[in-house]
C-alpha cells in the first residue's frame, strides 16, 4: 500500500514536473494575444478569424510595437463555465498573454471576469451584449477598467428595436397587439422586461399575453395554438438556444400569426441549408455587421480576405463577431503603440479610450469603432455605458452605428436589412402562407 | 494501531510534504492546474464514500454540490452574510440534501438508485431557472462572489489543505469497523443484516459523510471560481468528469479518485497546448474509456498489481 | 381547450413512449441502464439528415439508413463494452456515459456544434377548428403504436421473443432451457438500437438536430422508466401517456416554462409513494 502511494506519487511528480517545463520556446520577442471561447460555434469561429485577419494584417506591416510580431494562442471554453475560467487561467499563466479576445457567451464572461479583474490583463469581449456587465464597469471602474466590449448590449439593441416597431410594425404593418414568447433564460428574460417597458408606451404596442417556455420544449404546438388564440397582430419570439425548434416548428405549423423578434440561429449565412430552406419569412434583430447588411469598402476589403483564407469552410459569412474582432484588434494594437504596450494598464486603458475607427460610406458615417467613456452619457436613455462600443440610438445614427439592425430571410434564401431606414436594402415581409 | 496503518501514515505525510514543496518548484500555471485537480479530488471522494463504497452509484453528485455552492452564494452575495457563516451553512444544506438522497435509497437500490439521484440532478437544474431567478441568477448564474483568498499560490495551499485533511480523515474512516462494515453493504446487504448491524444506520452515516464533503467541496469550489451558473454544475459532463476520476483511480480505495483526479486533470492539460479543440476531449474520453474496459479496478489496482510483479522479480 | 389538450397530449405522448421504449428492453432484459441510448436517437437523426436532406435520397430509404446505423451502433455497443463488463451493471452504465459523451465530442467534431433543423418526413398542417397539428408529429405517433404493437406481438408470439422474455424473467432458468442468452442479448441491443433511431428521426424532425440531443430523450426514458416501472411494455406507454398529458396540461393551462419541473415533481411523487414505479415488475 506504501510503495501504491509513492508509486502514485511518482507518476504524479513526473506529470507535474513536466507539465511545468517552460512552454514550446517561442521567440522571446513576440506579443501574445489570447483567444477564449468555443472553437467549433460558427460564433465562435468568427472572433477566431476576424482576429486572425487582424494578426495577419498587422504582422505584414512589419509588427507591432517597435517590429514584433503577434503570435495566437487559443484556449477552448466549450460554452463551459469552470472551463472558461481554467482557459482564463491558462492564458495569463502559463502562456502569459498580453492581451485577450473573447468570443464567449454571457455566463462563460461572467465567470472568468473575476479573474480578469484579478490578473488585470486587457481583455476585449466580442460576443456577449449583457449590460450587466458593463454595469460593473460603471459602477466599479478600477476594479474592471481592462475590459471593453465590442457589440452594442442588449440594453441598447432593444431600445432600437422598440423604435422598429413603432416605425415598421406599428406604422407600416397598422399591428398594435403582440404575444412574447420567451425562453426561460436569463438573456430572453432582460429583453423581454426592456419590450415591456418601453413598447407599449413608446410603440404604441400592447401586449396580450407574455408566455415563458422552457428551453426543452418538443412540441410548440400548443404554445403556438394559445398564442394564436388572443389573436394578436403578431408575436414576437425572443429565442437565444435552441432556436431552430420554434423557428421551424413555426413555419411547419404555418402558424396564421406573422413573427418576428430574436433569433439567435438565423445570423449566420448557414442558416438556409442548416433549416433545409424552412427559414423563408424569418427576421431577427441582429448586432451589425450583419447578413445583408451592405459593407463599407473597408468591410468589403476584410470580407474578401476573408474568403481568399477560408473559403467554404463555415462560417462562409463571418457573423458581426468577426467583423468586430478585426477592428477590436487594430484598436487595442494602435492604443498599444501609443501607450508603448499593454502595460502600464492604465495608459494602455487610457488610450483604447480614446481609440476611434470612423467608417464612412457615400460620405455617410456607416461604422464606428470607438468606445464609451467613463461618465459619457447616452442622450436618449440618459445613462453610462462605460467600455461599450460607442453606439447611437437615435437618428440619424451620426454619432456611432446604429445599435442593432433588424434583418430578413425571403422565401427563396436572400436576406437583407430592413431597418433602420438608413440601412434598408429590402422590405419586411410576411411568410407565404400569410400573403 | 497496527504497523502497516502507522507505515501507510508516513506514505500520507511524504505525500503532504512534497506537495507543499511544490510551490517552489512549479509554475503558477501548473498551480492553477492543480488546484482543479485538488477540487476533482474532493468531489470524486466524495462520490467514492457513498457510491465506491456502499455500491449506491449516485448520478446526481451535482446535485449535492449545486446545493452548496447555491447556499453559500446566495447568502454571501445577494444577502452579504459573511462567507465563515455562509460556507458551514451550505454544508449543512448539503447535508439535508444527502438525506433526501437517502429517502429512496432505503427502498430501492442499485440500477434503480442511479436513476432517481439523476432526477435528482435535473430537478435542480430546472428549479434555477424557474424558482425566483432574481435571487439564483436565473441561466446567467452569479459573478463576482467572493473569494477566500486570491493568487495561486495560497489557493494552492487552500485547496490542497482541504483535500488532504478530507482524504485522510476517509482513509482513516474506511480502515475502522464502519468503513468494513459500508462495504460489505455493497457485497450482501442482508448478510449485514443478519450479522445484527443496523445497516440503515450504517447507509444513512456514508450519505451524510458524502454529503458533507461533497459541501465542503462544493462551497470551496463556488469561492474559488467567483461565480456559479447552472450550466456549469448541473451538467452529465461535470458529474462525467467526478465518476470517471474516481473509477479510473479506483473506487473504494479513496486513495484512488486522488490519483485519478490527478491523472485526469494532467491528461487533459497535456493535450491542450498540441489538440487545444474538442479532439482533445475526444481522446481523453477514448482513454478513459479503454483504460476503464481493461481495468475497472482503476489506476489503483494496476499500481498494486505492478508492485506486486516487482516484490515477485526480486524475490 | 379540452380537445386542444386531448390531441397534443396523445400526440406528445406517443413521441415520448416511441423515446423510451428502446432503453426500457435493455433495462429488461439486460438489467442495465444503458446511457449511450441518447446516441442511438442522435445517430438516427444525423443519419436520417445526412440522407435526406444532404445527399437527396428518399424519405423510405433514408429511414433505413437511419434504422440500420442504430442497429449497428447498438450491436457495436454491446460487442465492444457491455459484452466485456457483463457481470458489472454498474460498470455497464459508467462506460455507456463515457461513451455518449465521447460521441458528442465526434459528432461536434464532424458536424459542428451548430444546430439543424430537419424536413419533416411527412409534410403538411391539419387543423381541427382551433388546433393546428403538423403531419409529422401524427406519424410519429402512429408510428409509435405500430412499433408498440409490433413488440408486443414480436415478445408473446414468436419463439426469438419468448425467449427474450425468459431471459428479461430469469437469466439462469433461460441458460438452463438452452438459450443462449449472448444472442437474445445482441438481439435486444440490436433492436434497442434500432428504435432508438427511429424516434431520433422523428425527434430530430419535431426538434433540431445538435450534438447535446441525446441528453433530453435520456432524461425522458429515466423519467418514463421510472414512472412506469421497470420490464414493462405497457407500463412503460402508460407511463409516456402520464407523462406527454402532464406537460400538455402544465402548457397550456399553467405556465410552459414550467413543463421540466412538473415532469421530475411527478417523478417524486411516484418514487415516495410507490418506489418501483406504477407498474413495476420483473419481466417484459
Amino acid at each position: 500500500m506504501l510503495r501504491n502511494i509513492l508509486a502514485g506519487l511518482a507518476v504524479a511528480m513526473v506529470a507535474i514536473w513536466s507539465l511545468s517545463a517552460p512552454p514550446p520556446a517561442s521567440a522571446a520577442d513576440t506579443v501574445k494575444v489570447g483567444y477564449i471561447g468555443s472553437f467549433d460555434t460558427d460564433t465562435g469561429k468568427s472572433t477566431i478569424r476576424g482576429t486572425e485577419i487582424a494578426i495577419e494584417e498587422l504582422n505584414a506591416a512589419g509588427g507591432v510595437l517597435g517590429g514584433r510580431m503577434i503570435e495566437l494562442v487559443k484556449a477552448d471554453t466549450r460554452e463551459d463555465v469552470a472551463e472558461g475560467i481554467r482557459a482564463y487561467e491558462y492564458l495569463n499563466e502559463v502562456e502569459n498573454v498580453d492581451f485577450i479576445i473573447s468570443g464567449s457567451i454571457d455566463d462563460v464572461s461572467l465567470g472568468w471576469l473575476e479573474r480578469m479583474a484579478e490578473y488585470r490583463t486587457p481583455t476585449l469581449d466580442t460576443w456577449t451584449s449583457f449590460i450587466g456587465i458593463i454595469d460593473k464597469v460603471v459602477e466599479d471602474y478600477d476594479k474592471y477598467k481592462m475590459y471593453f466590449m465590442n457589440v452594442a448590449c442588449d440594453f441598447a439593441l432593444a431600445m432600437l428595436y422598440v423604435d422598429f416597431g413603432k416605425d415598421v410594425l406599428a406604422k407600416d404593418m397598422g399591428w398594435k397587439t403582440v404575444v412574447v414568447m420567451q425562453e426561460d433564460t436569463a438573456f430572453a428574460g432582460g429583453v423581454y422586461e426592456l419590450i415591456e417597458q418601453v413598447l407599449a408606451p413608446e410603440a404604441n404596442i400592447k401586449i396580450l399575453e407574455h408566455i415563458v417556455y422552457d428551453i426543452n420544449t418538443v412540441d410548440f404546438a400548443p404554445i403556438y395554438n394559445k398564442a394564436a388564440a388572443s389573436k394578436p397582430d403578431f408575436i414576437y419570439l425572443i429565442s437565444s438556444v435552441r432556436s431552430q425548434v420554434p423557428a421551424s416548428q413555426y413555419v411547419k405549423l404555418e402558424v396564421p400569426v406573422p413573427m418576428t423578434g430574436i433569433n439567435v440561429a438565423a445570423l449566420g449565412k448557414e442558416f438556409w441549408t442548416d433549416s433545409g430552406g424552412l427559414g423563408g419569412g424569418i427576421s431577427t434583430l441582429s448586432p451589425i455587421p450583419s447578413l445583408g447588411f451592405e459593407l463599407d469598402e473597408r468591410s468589403a476589403d476584410f470580407y474578401a480576405r476573408y474568403q481568399a483564407k477560408y473559403g467554404d469552410a463555415r462560417p462562409i459569412f463571418p457573423h458581426f463577431n468577426g467583423f468586430n474582432a478585426y477592428y477590436g484588434m487594430l484598436n487595442a494594437f494602435a492604443a498599444a503603440e501609443r501607450a508603448g504596450g499593454f502595460a502600464p494598464l492604465d495608459k494602455w486603458v487610457e488610450e483604447m479610450e480614446n481609440e476611434d475607427i470612423v467608417i464612412e460610406k457615400d460620405g455617410e458615417m456607416w461604422l464606428r469603432y470607438a468606445f464609451w467613456k467613463p461618465g459619457e452619457i447616452e442622450p436618449r436613455t440618459n445613462r453610462e455605458y462605460t467600455h461599450n462600443i460607442k453606439f447611437d440610438i437615435q437618428p440619424p445614427y451620426d454619432q456611432g452605428a446604429p445599435s442593432m439592425v433588424v434583418i430578413q430571410w425571403y422565401s427563396d434564401g436572400s436576406t437583407s436589412v430592413v431597418y433602420p431606414p438608413k440601412y434598408a436594402n429590402g422590405k419586411f415581409e410576411v411568410p407565404d402562407w400569410l400573403k | 494501531m497496527d504497523k502497516t496503518t502507522l507505515k501507510l501514515l508516513g506514505g500520507w505525510l511524504l505525500f503532504g510534504v512534497i506537495m507543499c514543496l511544490l510551490p517552489l518548484v512549479v509554475s503558477t500555471g501548473t498551480l492553477r492546474i492543480l488546484i482543479f485537480a485538488h477540487f476533482l479530488a474532493i468531489f470524486a471522494m466524495s462520490w467514492d464514500i457513498l457510491s465506491g463504497r456502499t455500491g449506491y452509484i449516485s448520478f446526481g453528485h451535482p446535485f449535492l454540490i449545486g446545493i452548496a455552492g447555491y447556499t453559500t452564494a446566495i447568502l454571501s452575495f445577494r444577502y452579504g452574510v459573511p462567507i465563515y457563516f455562509s460556507i458551514p451553512a451550505a454544508v449543512a444544506a448539503t447535508m439535508v440534501g444527502g438525506t433526501l438522497f437517502f429517502v429512496p435509497a432505503l427502498r430501492i437500490r442499485g440500477t434503480y438508485f442511479a436513476l432517481v439521484t439523476l432526477a435528482f440532478m435535473e430537478i435542480l437544474y430546472q428549479m434555477t431557472k424557474v424558482v425566483a431567478p432574481k435571487v439564483t441568477g436565473g441561466t446567467r448564474g452569479i459573478s463576482g462572489i467572493e473569494t477566500i483568498v486570491t493568487g495561486a499560490v495560497p489557493n494552492y495551499y487552500l485547496t490542497f489543505a482541504a483535500m488532504f485533511v478530507i482524504g485522510l480523515l476517509l482513509w482513516l474512516l474506511v480502515r475502522t469497523r464502519i468503513g468494513i462494515a459500508l462495504s460489505a453493504i455493497q457485497m450482501d446487504e442482508e448478510a449485514v443484516k443478519s450479522a445484527g448491524l443496523n445497516t440503515t444506520k450504517l447507509k444513512l452515516f456514508a450519505f451524510m459523510v458524502s454529503a458533507a464533503v461533497a459541501g465542503i467541496g462544493g462551497a470551496f469550489y463556488v469561492h474559488y471560481l467567483g461565480s456559479i451558473a447552472p450550466r456549469g454544475i448541473f451538467e452529465i459532463n461535470f458529474l462525467f468528469t467526478i465518476l470517471i476520476a474516481a473509477l479510473i483511480g479506483g473506487a473504494g480505495t479513496i486513495v484512488g479518485p486522488i490519483i485519478g483526479a490527478y491523472f485526469l486533470t494532467m491528461l487533459l492539460e497535456f493535450l491542450r497546448p498540441v489538440l487545444p479543440g474538442m479532439e482533445r476531449y475526444f481522446l481523453y474520453g477514448i482513454v478513459a474509456l479503454v483504460v476503464y474496459v481493461y481495468q475497472p479496478n482503476g489506476i489503483h489496482s494496476l499500481l498494486a498489481s505492478a508492485r506486486r510483479h516487482l516484490s515477485v522479480g526480486k524475490s | 381547450m379540452a380537445i386542444q389538450i386531448l390531441i397534443h397530449g396523445f400526440l406528445l405522448s406517443g413521441l415520448y413512449a416511441l423515446i423510451a421504449i428502446g432503453f426500457t428492453m435493455i433495462f429488461s432484459v439486460g438489467r442495465v441502464l444503458n446511457l449511450a441510448y441518447g446516441v442511438y436517437i442522435m445517430l438516427g437523426g444525423y443519419t436520417y439528415f445526412m440522407a435526406a436532406q444532404e445527399a437527396g435520397l428518399p424519405v423510405f430509404v433514408s429511414f433505413i439508413l437511419a434504422l440500420l446505423s442504430g442497429v449497428a451502433f447498438g450491436l457495436l455497443t454491446y460487442e465492444l463494452l457491455v459484452r466485456r463488463l457483463e457481470n458489472n451493471p454498474v460498470a455497464v452504465e459508467i462506460s455507456t456515459l463515457i461513451l455518449a459523451v465521447v460521441m458528442q465530442a465526434a459528432i461536434i467534431l464532424i458536424f459542428s456544434p451548430s444546430p439543424k433543423s430537419m424536413w419533416p418526413v411527412l409534410r403538411g398542417v391539419l387543423r381541427f377548428e382551433e388546433v393546428s397539428v403538423t403531419a409529422n408529429i401524427l406519424l410519429a405517433t402512429g408510428v409509435s403504436w405500430v412499433v408498440l404493437a409490433l413488440l408486443m406481438l414480436f415478445v408473446r408470439r414468436t419463439h426469438l421473443g419468448r425467449a427474450i422474455r425468459a431471459v428479461s424473467m430469469d437469466r439462469r432458468g433461460a441458460l438452463i432451457s438452452g438459450i443462449d442468452p449472448r444472442n437474445i442479448s445482441r438481439v435486444t441491443w440490436g433492436l434497442s438500437g434500432a428504435l432508438g433511431a427511429i424516434a431520433g428521426v422523428f425527434f430530430a424532425t419535431i426538434t433540431q438536430l445538435d450534438p447535446h440531443m441525446w441528453v433530453f430523450p435520456l432524461i425522458t426514458a429515466v423519467a418514463v422508466v421510472i414512472v412506469g416501472g421497470i420490464g414493462s411494455i405497457l407500463g412503460g406507454l402508460i407511463a409516456a401517456h402520464i407523462i406527454g398529458f402532464l406537460e400538455t396540461i402544465t402548457t397550456t393551462l399553467i405556465a410552459p416554462e414550467l413543463r421540466g419541473v412538473v415532469t421530475m415533481a411527478l417523478i417524486i411523487v411516484v418514487l415516495v409513494v410507490m418506489p418501483k414505479g406504477l407498474f413495476g415488475k420483473e419481466e417484459l
